[in-house]
């Protein structure tokens, strides 16, 4: 405030001014005379110092006088009652207000507005929840149609692997034994006898427990054969899974395999079976040329 | 010193009892709280200026609070009574700093 350069300011009303000089205000009767305005704008503080000056009292002084000794007058007891509504009050919004935080006691139009943007809110969270939500159903149909394809994959690796002879098989099938004593059970007999299970319809066949596929060999070597590189040794056991009762006659034709070892002095012994095992396995060998063109 | 103790018991009152606010007086009760200090601040003024007068500060004390209360109701009213609540609010701060300014002049002559 600007009053607070004036020069009396800091002086003790009573050692201020000297009374002829003192400003006119001090010779005015009591305060009662004159109607205070507590509540009015604050006037000139030199002038309000003044009035005090005049009855050589502070207003510590005052301030002291007021609070001790406590006196039952008309004065104190109407400001303790008006304190007492304003203690009221205060304590209550104090309380109302760090109860019930902002809600408690808000305008109308800020309960409006407040509700208009939880509606508002509450739209945004429903909408990006339905769009999760869809999300979550995609994924899972993605994933139910992932995990299908796999089983299919692994169903379509399995059958091509007992064609491939890299897993064990076992089913219906036939034993064949061939002893051969006098050397007739070479090469290009086993070679006709694996072509005719396969036109039969032989799904996996092994012999003395190499496997049979598209690719095998067979070769003449002293004393035996050797198949895919593996000598064996008479007897041959075939071991061969399809239906047992194509495969069988397919043997046993006229002029066919059974035949003609028989005419060379062999024995063959062909017994069907409801349970053969193909388990010799073979390596897959992954080709280095041909590539798939399925995708 | 009685006046002191009137305020005490009010706040003790007010916390012990909680007594409740009818709403339609609610959004009243902050402002004329902020008028009545405004009130008992110019009372402390004019006691410690020595020219207290009870009958003023009566006046004063329910003028002001009720004129605090009928601003804010009339701008309810008028629809801007977040504004005006805060003029008013405004207005008795910057009072209740003068009257403060006062107060700490006569108490510590500074």
């Amino acid at each position: 405030m600007s009053d607070d350069n004036t020069p009396e300011n800091g002086l003790p009303p009573e050692r201020g001014l000297p009374p002829e000089r003192r400003p006119p205000e001090n010779e005015l009767p009591p305060e009662r005379e004159r109607p205070p305005e507590h509540s009015s704008a604050p006037r000139e503080a030199s002038q309000e110092r003044g009035e005090g000056g005049g009855r050589r009292l502070t207003g510590r002084q005052r301030l002291a006088q007021a609070v001790w000794p406590p006196r039952v007058t008309r004065a104190q007891l109407i400001v303790a009652l008006l304190l007492f509504v304003l203690g009221l009050g205060l304590a209550i919004q104090v309380r109302s207000t760090s109860e019930n935080s902002a809600l408690r006691g808000a305008r109308r139009e800020d309960l409006v507005r407040i509700l208009d943007e939880l509606d508002d809110r509450t739209k945004r969270l429903e909408d990006e929840k339905r769009k999760l939500e869809g999300q979550r159903t995609e994924l899972e149909t993605s994933s139910d149609q992932a995990e299908e394809a796999r089983k299919q994959t692994k169903e379509k690796e399995a059958q091509l692997g007992v064609l491939a002879g890299t897993v064990a098989a076992e089913g219906p099938g036939i034993r064949m034994t061939i002893k051969d004593r006098a050397g007739a059970a070479d090469s290009d007999t086993l070679l006709d006898a694996v072509q005719e299970l396969r036109a039969a319809g032989a799904e996996a066949m092994e012999v003395n427990g190499v496997r049979v596929v598209a690719s095998t060999h067979f070769t003449d070597s002293g004393g035996g054969v050797d198949v895919d590189g593996h000598r064996i040794k008479q007897p041959y056991r075939f071991e061969v899974i399809g239906k047992p009762a194509d495969l069988e006659p397919a043997l046993n034709i006229p002029g066919g395999v059974v035949q003609t070892l028989k005419n060379k002095q062999a024995t063959v012994d062909v017994t069907r079976s409801g349970k053969v095992t193909v388990d010799a396995l073979r390596q897959a060998k992954r080709p280095d040329y041909a590539r798939s063109s399925s995708r | 010193m009685i006046a002191v103790l009137g305020l005490v018991v009010g706040v003790v009152a007010g916390l012990v009892v909680r007594p409740v606010v009818p709403l339609a007086v609610e959004p009243y009760l902050p402002i004329a709280v902020v008028a009545a200090l405004d009130a008992v601040f110019g009372g402390l003024r004019a006691m410690l200026d020595g020219i207290f007068d009870d009958k003023v500060f009566v006046v004063s004390f329910l003028s002001n609070v009720v004129v605090a209360a009928l601003i804010v109701f009339l701008g309810d009213k008028l629809g801007v009574g977040a504004q005006l609540s805060t003029g008013v609010v405004v207005v008795l701060g910057i009072r209740i700093f003068s009257n403060a300014a006062a107060i700490r002049r006569h108490v510590f002559r500074a």
